[in-house]
């Protein structure tokens, strides 16, 4: 049937057979406002996909929803048999109505059109991600090689000896020098200075210019890299001079394009250990940042992405350390990753959350020059201070561990919400560098003293209602009838904290040491505090934001903001993204609950 | 009263009495309606090349079994009408003749009200195949979706209201998508909505706002 938007998913999944026996099928319904179109707990004999006016999605009283056009509901009332929620028509609406049979064919017989019916958000959420994984390889090709992370271009003179070329290739750390000679330029190897000693057993003294080669194979740095991979496979080199402009401005390596279609992650491991100063260091720093993009574009899974991400943060940071701290520093201190950092669920860069904690008292002037230069180098590198200041160039940050301690039991005893955000940022934190003995003591006294302490704790959790999750959707209807912009969503108040902070509460509870949000749930699933199937719901609502996320920042990057946020634009999903973030809020709301009723939060 | 007359004495004039049932009210809460594409808008000289129907029960479109047809013209279409159409000559060519779409057509129908847009037109367009056919005129009721529209919107509006009645501005205003015009079915698709709505709100007492004019981008409607 015409009208029907068959690009709306889950029905851009359909073959054309099956597009032809669901249009067949199609039927059209009316509801005049108030009309109950599918009541919580009933089964429905028909999916609806609105085709004009709003539908509100109540759950007794509570307005958590209002669906529009393209959106459809309710996939649990017809193939689970019962409505999460009552559907009530908000004005005029007209649907058209799928019959139930239909589509439960069609779940049978298609397995990426039966994705959108999971009931489980996780599922869901993978089959939805795979789209992307096509343009992975197809993105990088249409890269430009000044793109792809490539060697420096050093020029030696001709009449150089090969000794001097072997030395400038080890300083400059490459495996090709550009060589000028009477006007001509060519390029010597690595390998060229090995076979001329070794094979031909030339003399040390020897003038480059007798073992370089002059016809030079060269790319231009507009280029795309896929031009750059057929030159290599045309002649035979694996190597490629860059131009620009007149000049050569480096080389490029089929290593370096290697990288570049794994995210070259394999490759910045390497290049933070090799870093010599903190500029080389910065480099790297950037290297990290940029590749999260381009995993993503290749469809990584967002916490594969986080895993990655933080693995090789931690890496700079122990680097940044061994650089900048003075000996008694070095073998005092432990230098501590926390919040997000900590729990390994960073993506693209947010604050610097860090500490020092020092196993004895090191000179005055020591701790003062590191604590400048090492936050000032991450300044440096990108990384925008944090907010709360809470970081190694905050003396309360960076101080002996026994008075640390003392300053945990003081945070512990205030009433202060605050002190409780610094509890929990705490809680989160790592070992990235230096001693490993003293964040343990330190957490040791943590969960010794919140045992058993109801009060405390659910002072702590309290901090969970500090936003509380909006309906989705709500404001978007009532905006755009008043001609206003469309509305936003905050993920990170709305479904990140929520459940990072439960979470996180439960495990201090349960002396829980493991960082992560997800070790931590699997850990409380063990310990009995709930159920293994709310464990991966709680699971898939937390990786669903946060893939939502990084897919907000990379857009905000990508549009040239400064400072990329967490929120996203309503109006900018598909209503099958919509439909995943309703199930993620409402397990985020159910999450909230389960929290209040457990530290009685009502209480406060 | 005068239909009543009317339609009393074309049942005694009704060529082939199988078609009796045309007399007899159809099921209770249902209705058709029918969008005829023609040659032009003279009903005594153009002829439908294309028409379709849906039924309505209830609140529903039964869009699953709606009937559609392209009919053979005895003359080819001007191209002004191939233009609003963008039916070409080669598709109307393989239209079948009136006769044969209508008997299908008025079992589709039966005793159910006709609704439509300007439903007049539509009905004397198809009244002069079903004439030569069973020499009857459609006894139908009809309803016109342009008068629900006026007495929802503009009934006692004062004197010098503006009245825009045009096909596009009633979508519009009614914020139903539009779907590609000029085309039978999507044409009565659209009236479909629209008389669901208009009808509701009639029932319910409900009058649309007369102050927001409509926009018009079209130039003309239906």
């Amino acid at each position: 049937m015409r009208g029907f938007d068959l690009s709306n998913p889950p029905f851009d999944r359909l073959r054309q057979e099956e597009v032809e026996e669901m249009e067949a099928a199609l039927d059209i319904a009316y509801f005049p406002p108030g009309e109950v179109i599918v009541a919580h707990g009933s089964a429905s004999d028909l999916l609806h996909v609105i085709i004009k006016g709003a539908v509100e999605v109540r759950d007794g009283a509570t307005l958590e929803a209002v669906l529009g056009p393209l959106d459809t509901f309710d996939s649990r009332a017809v193939v689970h048999g019962a409505a999460g929620e009552d559907f009530v028509a908000a004005e005029e609406v007209l649907c058209h109505v799928v019959p139930r049979a239909l589509v439960l064919g069609l779940i049978r017989r298609n397995a990426a059109f039966a994705a959108f019916f999971y009931a489980e958000i996780s599922h869901k959420l993978a089959a939805f991600a795979d789209q992307r994984g096509g343009d992975g390889v197809e993105g990088v090709l249409r890269a430009r090689v000044r793109d792809a992370r490539h060697g420096p271009a050093v020029t030696i003179d001709g009449l150089a000896t090969i000794e001097e070329a072997g030395h400038r290739m080890r300083d400059a750390n490459t495996n090709a020098l550009l060589v000028r000679d009477d006007g001509r330029t060519g390029v010597v190897t690595g390998m060229n200075l090995s076979k001329a000693v070794v094979l031909r057993r030339l003399p040390l003294d020897t003038p480059v210019r007798d073992v370089c080669h002059f016809d030079v194979v060269s790319v231009d740095e507009e280029d795309f890299v896929y031009e750059a991979l057929l030159l290599m496979a045309r002649h035979g080199k694996r190597r490629l001079a860059i131009r620009s402009g007149a000049g050569y401005s480096g080389f490029l390596e089929d290593i370096d394009l290697l990288g570049l279609f794994a995210g070259n992650s394999q490759l910045i491991p390497g290049r933070i250990d090799r870093a010599r100063d903190l500029a080389e260091l910065g480099a790297a720093a950037r290297d990290i940042q940029d590749q999260v993009e381009r995993l993503h574009r290749q469809g990584l899974k967002v916490e594969v992405i986080a895993e990655i991400t933080s693995d090789l943060n931690r890496r700079l940071f122990g680097r940044l350390f061994e650089m900048v701290a003075p000996p008694s520093i070095g073998s005092m201190g432990a230098l501590l990753l926390m919040g997000s950092e900590g729990r390994g669920e960073q993506t693209l860069r947010t604050d610097q959350d860090n500490a020092l904690l020092l196993a004895e008292e090191v000179p005055e002037g020591d701790l003062r020059d590191f604590r400048d230069a090492f936050s000032g180098a991450l300044d440096s590198f990108g990384f925008p201070p944090c907010p709360g200041n809470i970081m190694v160039r905050n003396p309360t940050w960076s101080q002996p561990v026994g008075s640390f301690i003392g300053q945990l039991r003081s945070w512990i005893a205030s009433r202060d919400p605050d002190a409780a955000m610094k509890i929990a940022i705490f809680f989160d934190a790592v070992t990235a560098a230096g001693r490993t003995d003293l964040l343990p003591r330190a957490r040791s006294v943590l969960f010794e003293a919140m045992r058993g302490e109801r009060v405390v704790l659910a002072r702590f959790a309290h901090l969970i209602e500090t936003f509380t999750t909006p309906s989705l959707g709500v404001l978007s209807t009532v905006m755009a009838t008043v001609g206003v912009g469309p509305d936003e969503i905050d993920l990170k108040r709305a479904g990140i904290f929520p459940i990072v902070h439960g979470v996180r509460t439960l495990a201090l509870e349960k002396a829980i040491a493991e960082p992560s949000t997800r070790a931590r749930i699997d850990a409380l699933v063990r310990a009995g505090s709930f159920e293994p199937d709310f464990g991966r719901e709680l699971v898939g609502a937390l990786r669903v934001f946060m893939e939502f996320r990084l897919r907000a920042q990379i857009e905000d990057l990508r549009r040239g903001r400064a400072e990329p946020g967490s929120a996203i634009r309503l109006d900018g999903l598909t209503a099958a993204d919509r439909d995943m973030l309703r199930d993620a809020l409402r397990i985020v709301r159910r999450f909230r609950e389960t929290i209040r009723v457990r530290f009685n939060l009502a209480a406060f | 009263m005068l239909r009543r007359l009317r339609n009393l004495f074309y049942r005694a004039t009704l060529g082939d009495q199988s078609y009796r049932f045309l007399f007899r009210p159809g099921p209770a809460d249902e209705a058709v309606v029918i969008d005829c594409e023609t040659t032009g808008l003279n009903p005594r000289r153009d002829e439908v090349i294309a028409l379709a129907a849906i039924r309505i029960r209830g609140n529903r479109i039964l869009t699953s079994q709606a009937y559609r047809a392209i009919v053979r013209p005895e003359e080819a279409p001007s191209s002004d009408s191939i233009r609003i159409h963008r039916l070409r000559a080669q598709e109307v060519a393989e239209g079948r003749p009136m006769h044969r779409v209508m008997p299908e057509l008025l079992h589709f129908i039966g005793g159910r009200p006709i609704v439509g847009y300007y439903v007049d037109f539509d009905v004397a367009m198809l009244d002069r195949s079903v004439l030569r056919f069973i020499a009857i005129r459609l006894p139908n009721r009809r309803i016109d979706i342009s008068e629900l529209y006026y007495t929802v919107k503009y009934l006692g509006a004062p004197p010098g209201t503006v009245l825009d009645l045009r096909f596009m501005s009633i979508l519009q205003d009614l914020r139903i998508p539009m779907l590609g015009q000029h085309d039978a079915f999507n044409d009565a698709l659209m009236t479909g909505m629209a008389y669901l709505q208009l009808r509701d709100m009639q029932r319910r007492g409900v009058r649309l706002e007369r102050s927001a004019p409509v926009r018009q981008d079209a130039p003309f409607g239906a």
